[in-house]
């Protein structure tokens, strides 16, 4: 009689839970779970051991900087008003704009399901499981609408372009465009090219 | 090498442009995707947007799904990633507010911010692909940098980050981010190179640094995030390696991984070569003890950037082939070795004249 008492304790300890078990009076039930692991969920936690091992710091160094000490051209991403050829006009130094592509407040990320061995790499982008790229930067995009109308009315003044000054390269635009580098004898890409500008004298600065 | 610059005609930009670059229209085309139009040598020709982005590289090299930024008036694009290799670092900035004998990318004054772009460049990126994150000190903008962290992570939840940092920037309320962010997702590679405060100070030119680096570490641990300790070895703390491997052994059991790492000859690395360059084809003692004393204990030790043959043979199990795919090279010698296939090699900038002394083919 007396082992009853213990049965269901060390049944517990077991693991074999009853399926009740959630609603049993625990003692921390109620209280607010710290989102801090404790020291045995640290234990299970799912660490990545196997990454791709070595990663110095020299890695966006330009290639000509091993032949000196150190190099301070080209290593990193900075950059300041360099004369461009044939596109832009001097840019003054960049400054990090105030709006940003991030989604407004990044929810707390769902549990990602990566696997232990990690896929090689070069599986197609074609792949990607619906990714939800980020939004460009809006200060390039209404520079590229801004030069693409001005190609589009040149194109109907010259006519060969009946469609919508719409900052768009659609379909009719593409057509025109081949006409006119055909016409021209310019190099027939379909596209808005140097040449293009050029021969209509649109300033891209 | 791998070109991690390409040659480019300007696009008409006035910030910084992140773009990929496609052999063929895809199912998920994004709208920061060029899609190629014509390739003429060494010119390829791309359409994004209706223009024409011109690219130039080498005829037989895969850009397919490469992201390039692209900055104002500049004639190069920074390859940030290339679709093929599992090397993809990003440096977030270059400033620094340590001076590491060893650096191999001495700090700068300035710093450019490009997270947006970095988190729309990640965002492109391969599926399952790891990217690394370095500097100088990311954690010097930790606030821009979790914001990039977490946007990525929840349009990306199959990316991974392994992020370099001296860890002393943490703060004990970090820890909950941590969490958010998840230990299988990012792991920390944090350098300690003694575990004697004023020697690990000394080699990373700061006061007070192994103070500070501990609580990071705390605040690491309390997250239970997946942290991955460097140290290169050098003369100024060869001494010092059982010392560190008996801290890492009682103190820091929490680690995913000990790196002992070779010195990279760059940067502050060559300047200082002579005077810290430990040649461990001679004496490896120390790291053996070091790497038997941590393996004891449980945990997990690997030599980074070690040729397989400077490597007693006992221990060349500990030595994978680390070195980025764009800066390896092998050495005459190697031609004739059967370990070729297996091992990492040598930085592209390493000089044998002064390097290693006791080197052959296995």
């Amino acid at each position: 009689m007396k082992s009853r008492i213990f049965l269901i304790p060390s049944f517990l300890a077991a693991g074999f839970l009853p399926t009740k078990s959630d609603a049993m009076p625990i003692a921390d039930a109620g209280l607010t779970k710290s989102p801090i692991p404790s020291i045995l969920e640290r234990l299970r936690l799912n660490h990545i051991f196997t990454l791709a091992g070595h990663r110095s710091h020299s890695s966006h160094r330009s290639h000509s900087s091993h032949s000196s000490h150190r190099s301070s051209s080209g290593s990193g991403y900075s950059y300041g008003g360099s004369s461009s050829p044939t596109y832009t006009a001097p840019s003054p130094s960049y400054t990090p704009p105030a709006r940003s592509v991030y989604p407004t407040v990044p929810a707390a990320p769902v549990t990602p399901s990566v696997p232990a061995n990690p896929a090689p790499l070069l599986s197609a982008p074609a792949t990607i499981p619906a990714p939800v790229p980020l939004k460009p930067l809006p200060g390039n995009t209404d520079k590229f609408k801004r030069i693409t109308m001005q190609v589009q009315t040149a194109l109907t003044a010259y006519g060969y372009y009946s469609g919508l000054i719409d900052g768009q390269v659609g379909q009719a635009c593409k057509t025109a465009l081949i006409a006119m580098q055909t016409d021209y004898k310019l190099k027939v890409t379909g596209t808005i090219t140097p040449e293009v500008l050029d021969t209509f004298g649109i300033a891209a600065n | 090498m791998i070109d991690l610059r390409l040659k480019v005609d300007p696009l008409p930009i006035v910030e910084p442009l992140v773009v990929r670059l496609l052999d063929q229209p895809v199912d998920n085309r994004t709208e920061h995707d060029a899609i190629i139009l014509d390739i003429d040598g060494d010119r390829r020709e791309y359409e994004y947007h209706g223009f024409s982005f011109t690219v130039y590289a080498r005829p037989h090299e895969s850009l397919d799904g490469d992201v390039l930024l692209v900055l104002p008036g500049q004639a190069s694009a920074h390859r940030l990633i290339r679709a093929n290799s599992n090397h993809n670092t990003f440096l977030v900035t270059e400033q620094c507010d340590q001076l590491c004998v060893m650096c191999s990318q001495p700090p700068k004054k300035y710093h450019f911010d490009l997270f947006d772009q970095l988190a729309i460049a990640a965002s492109l990126a391969p599926r399952d692909a790891v990217i690394g994150i370095s500097g100088g000190e990311p954690l010097l903008h930790k606030e821009r940098l979790f914001q990039m962290l977490f946007a990525v992570s929840a349009s990306r939840p199959d990316l991974r980050f392994h992020i370099l940092t001296n860890a002393q920037h943490f703060e004990p309320q970090d820890a909950e981010r941590l969490v958010a962010l998840g230990s299988d997702r990012i792991l920390w590679g944090v350098p300690l190179y003694s575990a004697n405060p004023k020697t690990h100070d000394r080699i990373v030119g700061k006061e007070g640094a192994f103070a500070s680096l501990e609580r990071g570490l705390a605040t690491l641990m309390r997250a239970g995030a997946s942290v991955e300790l460097r140290t290169v070895v050098l003369q100024q703390n060869w001494e010092d390696l059982i010392g560190v491997a008996e801290f890492i052994a009682t103190r820091l059991g929490f680690i995913s991984v000990w790196a002992i790492m070779q010195l990279e000859r760059i940067g502050y690395g060559r300047m200082n070569w002579a005077s810290s360059f430990k040649d461990t084809s001679a004496d490896f003692e120390q790291a053996a003890r070091a790497i038997d004393i941590v393996t004891a204990r449980g945990l997990k030790a690997w030599l980074y950037n070690f040729p397989l043959c400077s490597v007693p043979q006992d221990y060349r199990g500990y030595a994978p082939s680390t070195i980025s795919d764009w800066k390896r090279k092998y050495l005459d010698f190697c031609d004739g070795c059967g370990a070729r296939e297996t091992c990492g090699g040598f930085f592209q900038w390493y000089d044998h004249k002064e390097g290693f002394n006791g080197l052959g083919p296995i």
